[in-house]
């Protein structure tokens, strides 16, 4: 009975704590510098580690490059096709043309662009985290104790604090949109709306141990816009929400996100359609335009990509996004692989196992950007526009622009693609005239 | 079943192939393979980057092709390769070593020859007749449909007299040219550098830290 009580006061104490410190701090917005303090004494131990880990390795070793692993292993030859092939024309001209493909052939099976882009990204040094650890073995006692000392924290009190979070931040969001909804139309609903889903986003990101910096708040998206970002987990639309209401956009699901979808949308007017709807891309569109169409509705969030990319380039922007019309307001968001993999390998872990290893990592540390808006421009048409919001948005958050359609993860090239080069070739050969 | 924590030991291949670049072939096999311990033509498909290359059913037919490249006793293709056959086709694409020796770096070249010369000669008579030499030029203009099959042709019987004027020097008026043997093909690439471009080069490795 003692002991009873006793785990009842704990539980009672450790509950008040968090709301007091963590709850109500994100209710008014307020930060109490104890996210920071976490991140400082995190950075300073990885960076213990990364010297011991160098202390380790017994042969001199050249400067550490920065981001070589994330662009290939593979040194590539950047000769375009009609060079190389001229240098080798001495002998004949088909006999040595079959040099080049081959060699291409070879890269390609050794590693691919695209293929690339959907695993997750290697880092440069071990963060302490055994998920992480594919080329580094033991070094030392002293860092293998800490990684323990490690596990345990990030088990046994991290992920209980994070979970409860989720679980106020999910409930909260639940009723408080259900109670707002309640309301007549009015701008005092609108404001308790914004009130609800901010707080709720901000004790998410707590959940989370996110710490965001957010630039150029100057750009942020405003009403009767639509807000672009790349795509890398379904934390995203957290991160944005933390700092802004959006109206969001997808598909009616089932379960918990179902709940939380049909609560929402009567306190806010976001845009769910069902699985069949989705299909009939007039229809999405014509829902979409008649909301940018109303000024006071609030921006609505679309990540054109289509599908989780892991965070080291951009893929193709689906054109629909950019025939809606309206202002487009690009984002970029780079996550920080240090301190955690945000990126959601959709075909290697469900969600529940990714929220498992997000929740017991060391923190989600991210950077977004907000960038200046961009119009679609005279004569221009929807696929060249997504393609220029792309580059923007690559160039902002420092990422490559690739021109893969991000439903490659699942399906094959279009034959449309094959014939191209291909096509280059034998252009090449008639041009010279080797076509008697 | 699972591919285990560290791959084979290759034994067999040269000291060339660092043990960080098979580590990493590695990986890329498990991930072609699916986690499956072999490769079947079908795990191919899913390179995006292949699908544009002409000659892509050669090279594949390469990795299977039992007596030719898998150096094995059988002649025919193999239905499924593992992790050392695939290490060994890719061998072929290795760099050539500062610390070669004349005798190694001609019998490098003479494998790197080799190897395409099985490209060219798909019925393996060890001779690159005048229709295989125009089904290769076909292939790698097949993107191309405004090219006619006359045109195309001429671009093969072209080439393939040049080659033998290389070969054999002057043809008497009823002399028939069978093929390009193994020889001639090593006689046409006297003097030129091909070593540089068969080749497929790794990064510097040492940029990922390790420890042992």
């Amino acid at each position: 009975e003692d002991v009873g009580s006793a785990v009842a006061r704990v539980g009672a104490v450790w509950l008040a704590l968090v709301l007091a410190l963590i709850v109500l701090p994100s209710a008014l917005g307020v930060s109490l510098g104890i996210s920071e303090a976490y991140m400082w004494v995190l950075v300073k131990t990885l960076e213990w580690a990364t010297i011991r880990i160098e202390k380790g390795v017994k042969k001199p070793r050249p400067q550490m490059l920065k981001t070589p692993t994330a662009n290939g292993i593979i040194e590539r030859d950047e000769t375009p096709m009609e060079k190389e092939i001229a240098r080798l024309h001495r002998v004949d001209f088909e006999f040595s043309d079959i040099f080049y493909f081959c060699r291409k052939g070879f890269e390609a099976i050794v590693e691919d662009e695209v293929t690339q882009r959907f695993s997750s990204e290697e880092l440069v040094s071990w963060n302490l985290l055994t998920r992480t650890n594919v080329n580094f073995h033991y070094i030392s006692l002293r860092l293998t104790v800490v990684w323990v000392i490690g596990v345990i924290v990030r088990y046994c009190f991290l992920l209980p604090l994070r979970f409860t979070l989720a679980a106020i931040g999910i409930t909260s969001m639940i009723v408080g949109t259900t109670m707002v909804g309640q309301l007549p139309n009015s701008s005092v609903k609108n404001y308790l709306s914004e009130v609800v889903h901010l707080t709720c986003s901000r004790i998410l990101v707590r959940a989370l141990s996110g710490t965001i910096h957010y630039h150029n708040k100057e750009n942020k998206p405003r009403k009767g816009g639509i807000c672009v970002a790349n795509h890398t987990s379904p934390i995203d639309t957290i991160i944005l929400t933390n700092d802004g209401c959006y109206a969001m956009v997808g598909q009616v699901h089932g379960g918990l996100m179902g709940v939380i979808q049909r609560a929402t949308v009567k306190a806010c007017p976001h845009v769910w359609f069902e699985r069949s709807e989705i299909k009939d891309r007039h229809l999405v569109t014509k829902r979409l335009r008649e909301h940018v169409a109303d000024k006071s509705k609030l921006p609505i969030l679309i990540f054109p990509e289509g599908t989780c990319i892991n965070n080291t380039s951009v893929m193709m922007f689906k054109k629909g996004s950019f025939e809606i019309g309206g202002t487009i307001y690009p984002v970029a968001i780079k996550y920080d692989p240090q301190f955690g993999d945000a990126f959601w390998n959709s075909s290697k872990y469900n969600i529940v196992s990714y929220l498992l290893r997000i929740m017991t990592s060391w923190a989600i540390v991210c950077n977004v950007w907000y960038m200046p808006p961009m119009v679609r421009k005279e004569g221009e048409d929807a696929v060249q526009f997504a393609n220029r919001v792309k580059s923007a948005i690559a160039l902002q958050g420092g990422l490559t622009e690739l021109p893969w359609d991000g439903g490659l993860k699942r399906a094959k090239v279009k034959d449309t693609f094959k014939e191209e080069q291909q096509k280059n070739y034998s252009k090449m050969l008639v041009r010279n005239g080797s076509v008697g | 079943g699972s591919l285990g924590a560290h791959p084979p030991s290759p034994l067999s291949l040269p000291p060339t192939v660092t043990s960080e670049q098979i580590e990493h072939l590695h990986r890329r096999f498990k991930q072609l393979s699916r986690d499956q311990l072999t490769i079947r033509k079908e795990n191919f498909d899913s390179i995006p980057d292949l699908e544009f290359n002409p000659i892509r059913g050669k090279i594949i037919h390469a990795f299977f092709d039992k007596r030719r490249n898998l150096r094995q006793e059988s002649d025919g293709l193999a239905d499924e390769i593992n992790f050392e056959d695939f290490l060994t086709i890719m061998s072929y694409f290795r760099p050539i070593e500062m610390n070669m020796d004349e005798e190694q770096l001609d019998r490098f070249r003479k494998e790197k020859l080799k190897f395409l010369f099985h490209m060219y000669d798909s019925d393996h008579d060890g001779k690159i007749t005048l229709q295989e030499y125009r089904n290769v030029v076909e292939e790698l203009l097949s993107g191309n449909p405004h090219l006619e099959k006359e045109s195309v042709r001429s671009i093969a019987d072209g080439a393939m007299m040049e080659a033998a004027s290389i070969c054999v020097g002057q043809m008497g008026p009823d002399q028939v040219y069978e093929g390009i043997t193994f020889e001639d093909f090593l006689k046409m690439w006297q003097g030129i550098d091909i070593e540089t471009k068969m080749h497929v080069r790794f990064l510097n490795m040492e940029t990922i830290a390790h420890c042992y």
